[in-house]
């Protein structure tokens, strides 16, 4: 018999449909999970498969859906039963295809959730593995919400079969998954992983579904496949009832095959007659499969973004290449320094965010894991992962939720032969460096050259042109004088092969005074010249601006809106400060919860007044008036949040004037809230303080487990861990950590505290030290290493 | 598995009226106490919420003293007993808000610790006020007891588990239950309504 994706290039082939239906009318009872039949009543299962067969399907899917190994102990053997079942009911057909069919986990994927991506990869690789040498056909994996999930049941697929993989996800009525992708987003990443055929199933009925079929027809090049419900369920005499009939669905088939759907057939509420009349009426009709799309794009987990006319900013912010404080960031673990650049940049415009997270003294493969998966749990937009560490790019590439940007394949052979297979394997939009073995060539020609290597190597890992961005490099003009010239050109010659360009832009300028002058006007040049994407600055006021006015002026922002309300926004900017905060101080600043007058009243008084006398004279009596008002409840706790806000704030701008070199690792401390806790006000407040005390904060967070803890102080060589709560029920894991750690090494000194603690608690729970509150704590944290 | 059984309700994020006692107590705030930050936070808090419910309703035997039997699951509670005497059935439900506020509330948590925690309080009383919407909508001329939750009094979080499971949640809500029994989304609520006769 052909395979299944060689059927599908000469004709249309048709799924099965519901099997609820028709097996709670053989008598299954309401709520059992169908799956068991297939070891205590297989001959009803081969009944069902011959039902759909007889009507024409060529596909059955197995009864399988919700077996795997953490819902049934014997998953194997339900697996093997179930397509022998419908292996049984094909023999002797023509043109009958078993899907070995696997259904969701039923858990939801981290940082969300709390099942491990490699976790789910391996659930779904046990059933492949129960699976192979059965004689299934295919692999369908459907009704998927998640589009992580999804991942990690291709990737098990793929890893442990080589039948083809077809995916079909459940989308709302908006044209979304539950977690948020688009089809555009789906097909970039389903695409990436080299699947067979994608689609939707369940959920919706096929007059919705007519909806978005349009996305799918506009992004998929592989074929599309929907397999309805049968409407919507409606409640009728007391019972719940789809309300789309075999007639009406069949007739809605046909506008969805003339709407660029390839494989037809039904989910919940059709019955083996939904599919006959489906077949009837759509099997003469014009028969094409989807063809090659030529997008350039990259996706997150909820959109793509296209690389095309209009231009791409790509957000360079989180690099750890002259930015001091990154730096720390990376080495002390603090995750949340490097998410909040992300969100920045992210409400500053960038579509897309770099991520470089390669220090020597770290473990670059680790840490860019954990960064991409939680950037990935604060902003939508996707991501570049940044690395010549092609370990680090694999790893990252695998867990990384959607379509990834790759920055970088060169043109040596070391680069192209270990980058190339990783980006075939995950897929990914590929930024090429015209580097080879000799270097940067100084001419445009050659960095042209080296752009058609690549692209011809590229090719034979099946990675196409459509997927290649070239950047020739913008070279320092102050020491290479012919850099930005040669750039230009180089601009214009590659994008005449055929590829999408980008350029790491603000490299030009450096050296230079008043370098956004330069590396703006830069920009300019080069959008001319045709460049796609831009690795920049996006808090660069005079990058924004050549940004917006390119794109107003190359139509490209209907009526110039884009580009007023820019302007609008930014004259509102310039016109505020002046007025409202000329008679505020920074101790009024924080006391009101003024954020950005806060930042302002600091930013004066940082030129006349030294930094701790700020914070000790300033910002430390502010919050002490606003948490007595609070304690008096003559405030509330918005506004002590707020003024906490504001402080922090005030913080950061101290902190950028005390010299790095104050921050000395021999004095650290470990800060928590304990496990069961999720408040971490006071905690963030403290760590604050003692960064600007110049103390190393290794700030673990909040629901921290004991053996956390103690892992991050042992690593850390530190004998000081600080923990917080303010829950009475969690004060027993504060006892529980303080005993771990006592076990451990009794050289570790524990300080709590907390709004629920006291001394007494203390003392009960065997705390070194109780901080009545964060000035107590860093106190004593000071006298703890002074010898005190 | 597809139930024939199991009823939805939903709202838009406009339509649901969110109780002004349950948010100034979740702020911790007077009843009448107004601040900008509020309104910001609930404005922009409406782009991400997504309500649906799903609901069954089950006869519940009591006829054993503190066990109340659903049939597909069984509660030994002192406290669900006395609420459900004299019903001879129940709305068992599910609501949440969806998970877009999960990830709304964790980049918040990044960038300002007073949006988080105001925006928080304000998605928790929506959920809780489209929970008395929807039952409100099942119950229409019915008489209910008050609706009942596990972990109120002594009545087991573990029913959680079968709870969700009998409503589809997963597929139907996108609810699931972790480790320690919270559930996924955080502003999910499941609860138990007997019908007096």
């Amino acid at each position: 018999m052909k395979k299944i994706t060689e059927l599908l290039k000469e004709k249309r082939i048709y799924f099965d449909g519901g099997t609820g239906t028709v097996l709670q009318g053989m008598g299954l009872p309401a709520g059992q999970s169908p799956e068991l039949w297939n070891l205590t009543d297989p001959e009803k299962i081969i009944s069902l498969h011959n039902m759909y067969f007889d009507a024409g399907a060529n596909i059955v899917k197995t009864n399988t859906f919700g077996v795997n190994r953490d819902k049934f102990e014997n998953y194997a053997e339900l697996i093997r039963e179930g397509i022998k079942c419908a292996k049984m009911a094909a023999q002797g057909r023509k043109d009958a295809y078993v899907a070995f069919d696997m259904g969701p986990t039923g858990k939801l994927l981290e940082p969300l959730g709390e099942l491990k991506f490699e976790d789910a990869v391996s659930i779904f690789a046990d059933n492949v593995r129960a699976a192979a040498g059965c004689g299934a056909d295919l692999i369908l994996i459907e009704t998927m919400n998640d589009s992580y999930e999804t991942k990690a049941a291709v990737l098990a697929a793929k890893e442990n079969s080589d039948l083809p993989v077809f995916v079909t996800n459940v989308y709302d009525a908006g044209g979304k998954l539950m977690t948020g992708a688009n089809p555009a987003a789906m097909i970039a990443m389903l695409e990436g992983l080299h699947v067979d055929g994608l689609g939707m199933n369940c959920s919706l009925g096929p007059d919705i579904m007519l909806n978005i079929i349009g996305e799918f027809r506009k992004y998929s090049s592989i074929p599309i496949i929907v397999n309805p419900n049968a409407g919507l369920p409606e409640v009728r005499n007391g019972e719940t009832v789809y309300n789309i009939g075999e007639d009406e669905f069949s007739d809605y088939m046909i506008q969805l095959a003339e709407q660029g759907a390839t494989i037809l057939g039904g989910c919940c509420g059709t019955t083996p007659n939904f599919i006959r009349k489906t077949i009837e009426k759509t099997k003469d009709l014009l028969y094409e499969l989807p063809c090659e799309k030529e997008f350039t794009c990259v996706s997150s987990y909820t959109h793509a973004v296209f690389v095309d006319k209009d231009p791409i900013l790509i957000g360079e912010r989180i690099n750890p290449t002259g930015k001091p404080k990154l730096k720390e960031a990376l080495r002390t673990g603090n995750l949340n320094y490097i998410l909040n650049e992300g969100i920045r940049q992210t409400d500053a415009g960038s579509h897309i965010l770099d991520v470089n997270v390669g220090l020597p003294e770290i473990d670059e493969t680790e840490m860019m894991m954990k960064c991409v998966s939680a950037l990935q749990s604060v902003t939508d937009l996707p991501l570049q992962i940044d690395s010549t560490n092609f370990d680090t790019l694999a790893h990252a590439m695998r867990i990384y939720n959607g379509k990834p940007l790759v920055n970088s394949v060169n043109g040596t052979e070391e680069s192209m032969s270990h980058v190339l297979p990783i980006v075939q394997k995950y897929g990914g939009g590929l930024i090429a460096l015209t580097i080879d073995e000799k270097g940067i060539p100084e001419t445009a020609e050659g960095r042209a050259k080296i752009a058609e290597n690549i692209i011809k190597r590229a090719a034979e890992y099946g990675i196409g042109k459509k997927e290649i961005i070239v950047d020739p490099l913008a070279l320092t003009v102050s020491s290479n004088p012919e850099s930005a010239v040669v750039t230009l050109e180089a601009i214009r010659l590659i994008r005449n092969l055929g590829v999408k360009t980008s350029l790491g832009i603000s490299n030009i300028s450096f050296g230079l005074p008043q370098r956004d002058l330069i590396t703006s006007t830069f920009y300019a040049n080069a959008l001319q010249s045709g460049l796609n994407c831009a690795i920049m600055n996006p808090f660069s006021s005079a990058m924004m601006s050549a940004y917006h006015a390119y794109r107003a002026l190359n139509m490209l922002d209907k009526g110039c809106v884009d580009y007023i309300n820019y302007a609008s926004a930014n004259a509102q900017a310039a016109a505020s400060p002046s007025a409202a905060q000329t008679e505020e101080t920074l101790h009024t600043a924080i006391v009101k919860g003024l954020k950005e007058g806060a930042v302002i009243q600091t930013k004066k008084l940082i030129e006349t007044v030294a930094p701790l006398e700020i914070i000790n004279e300033h910002i430390i009596p502010a919050l002490n008036e606003i948490g007595t008002a609070f304690e008096q409840k003559k405030a509330y706790l918005p506004q002590l949040l707020m003024s906490a806000d504001a402080a922090t704030a005030a913080f950061e701008v101290v902190k950028k004037n005390i010299p790095s070199e104050q921050s000395d690792s021999s004095k650290a401390i470990v800060l928590a809230t304990v496990r069961g806790d999720i408040h971490d006000i006071g905690k963030n407040i403290v760590k604050v303080l003692m960064e600007s005390y110049g103390f190393t904060v290794y700030d673990l967070g909040r629901d921290v487990p004991p053996e956390t803890i103690r892992d991050c102080a042992l690593e850390h060589n530190c004998k000081l861990v600080g923990l917080s709560a303010l829950m009475t029920t969690t004060v027993p894991s504060m006892a529980e950590t303080i005993k771990l750690l006592n076990e451990t090494d009794r050289s570790i000194k524990t300080i709590v505290g907390g709004a629920v603690l006291n001394q007494e608690y203390a003392d009960m729970i065997g705390a070194d030290y109780y901080g009545a509150d964060a000035m107590d704590s860093v106190r004593f944290a000071e006298r703890f290493y002074n010898g005190g | 598995m597809k139930n024939s059984d199991i009823f939805m309700i939903t709202a838009k994020p406009e339509e649901v009226e969110i109780d002004r006692n349950e948010l100034a107590h979740r702020l911790g705030v007077a009843r009448t106490y107004n601040d900008e930050i509020i309104d910001r936070c609930r404005k922009r808090l409406m782009n991400f919420i997504g309500y649906k419910c799903a609901y069954i309703r089950v006869p519940v035997d009591l006829s054993m003293k503190n066990v109340c039997d659903f049939g597909f699951m069984r509660a030994e509670s002192k406290n669900l007993y006395k609420n459900l005497g004299g019903c001879r059935e129940a709305f068992v439900f599910a609501v949440t808000a969806g998970i877009a506020v999960d990830r709304e509330l964790a980049r918040l948590q990044i960038i300002s610790q007073a949006e988080h925690f105001v925006t928080d309080a304000i998605a928790s009383a929506a959920v809780d006020s489209f929970c008395g919407e929807a039952a409100a909508e099942m119950k229409k001329g019915l008489r209910c007891a008050p609706r009942f939750s596990p972990g109120y009094g002594d009545l087991s979080l573990t029913l959680q588990a079968p709870l969700l499971q009998r409503l589809n949640a997963f597929e139907l809500l996108g609810i699931t239950l972790g480790s320690t029994y919270l559930m996924t989304p955080m502003k999910s609520i499941t609860a138990i309504m007997g019908i007096r006769e």
